[in-house]
């Protein structure tokens, strides 16, 4: 569990080294990519909680939820509506569903894992 | 539960944690890019993104219209700068024209005119008539009047007026019956002759022995000249008209 940590603080650091500038005119894609990439992460760790990760449909969703987020986004720009409204409604939805079930699952691992340690722990014992 | 199965699912579990993590890396390098992309926005344009395509569309349209506006302005600047020029060419050439044309209007004698001069009055004889004398010897001819301006001319007269006419290149002196015509206006005596000149070369020539003045007073007619500091010789009053004339340039 420690290893996606370190890539997540790897990756922190090597954002605040290199500054790369994103063009105007994609900042918005790009955040709702974020959205979406975030709601897969937390949709991952939910799944590797309750036992049930897989890599690659953890893999593709990322992939294709970030792709269609921003297609979808393009395509509201052709249209002149602001579809990707609508992605980051869906995504912010399905983030706080996946962070209450994460929740649900840290709160019962501890209450099962007793006093042998964290849920962490519990969760590391099952895998 | 065999240690290959144990193995083999630590293995997965190894394996999918090494590519989430390569993922939140991603993410995280994402996430901060943009952070730190909208916060540069944001300190730099203090507006957040959002707003960025209307203001951008805003600015596109400003951009447009600005540079049509300086294509306005640069047009507007030329044809000031010719417009300027032509002024300048114009103000100097009108100015040019102008001093000549006065000139010319006081030579043809449009304009009143003043200086020092003399005014040279005649009357009529007072002397009564012998009966069966000839009443021409005690009037005034027009070629007593013409002898005394070729005179002045000759003395050299700038200007001359008889009785307020003027005496111009067109104009001449005549007589109808008893009345003298001159700028074939009508003449009364007396008539006073003025002329712009140097007076004391003038009033010396109208003196002269067996000049024109001599020969009147031999006559009996009265004769006063006199010498001014200032004459005033008025403007002509009749017209200038070529009918038949070309001019010859």
């Amino acid at each position: 569990m420690w290893l996606p940590v370190v890539g997540l603080i790897i990756g922190v650091v090597l954002g605040f080294l290199f500054s790369v500038e994103i063009p105007l005119g994609y900042v918005k894609y790009t955040a709702i990519a974020i959205m979406s990439a975030i709601d897969t992460i937390l949709g991952g760790l939910r799944a590797q909680l309750e036992d049930r990760f897989d890599l690659a449909i953890f893999l593709s969703g990322f992939i294709v939820n970030a792709t269609f987020a921003a297609m979808l986004a393009g395509i509201g720009d052709l249209l002149g509506l602001d579809i990707y409204l609508g992605a980051v409604i869906a995504f912010s939805i399905r983030i706080f569903d996946n962070v209450g079930f994460i929740r649900r699952d840290v709160i019962m691992g501890y209450l099962k894992a007793g006093g042998r340690g964290t849920g962490r722990a519990a969760g590391r014992s099952a895998s | 539960m065999g240690s290959a199965p144990l193995s083999l699912r630590g293995l997965r579990a190894r394996r999918e944690q090494a590519g989430m993590a390569v993922l939140l890396a991603l993410v995280g390098f994402v996430v901060i890019t943009q952070i730190r992309t909208e916060w540069l926005i944001k300190r730099d344009l203090r507006i957040p993104s959002r707003e960025l395509e209307g203001l951008g569309f805003a600015l596109r349209q400003q951009e447009q219209s600005r540079a049509a506006l300086e294509a306005e302005v640069a047009d507007l600047r030329g044809q000031l700068q010719e417009y300027e020029k032509a002024a300048a060419e114009g103000r100097s050439a009108a100015a040019q024209t102008n001093r000549v044309l006065v000139e010319m209007r006081a030579l043809v004698g449009l304009t009143p005119l003043e200086g020092p001069g003399v005014t040279v009055e005649l009357h009529d004889s007072p002397r009564a008539l012998q009966p069966g004398e000839d009443p021409n010897k005690v009037i005034l001819h027009y070629s007593d009047l013409y002898a005394v301006v070729a005179e002045l001319w000759a003395a050299g007269a700038e200007a001359v007026a008889i009785n307020g006419e003027r005496i111009v290149a067109s104009t001449g002196i005549n007589c109808v019956g008893t009345t003298i015509l001159c700028n074939t206006k009508r003449m009364v005596p007396p008539y006073v002759v003025a002329a712009i000149g140097e007076p004391s070369r003038m009033a010396a020539h109208l003196r002269r022995p067996g000049g024109a003045l001599e020969l009147l007073e031999a006559f009996d007619f009265p004769v006063k000249v006199s010498r001014k500091t200032r004459v005033q010789v008025p403007a002509y009053r009749g017209t200038y008209r070529f009918e038949h004339t070309k001019i010859n340039r």
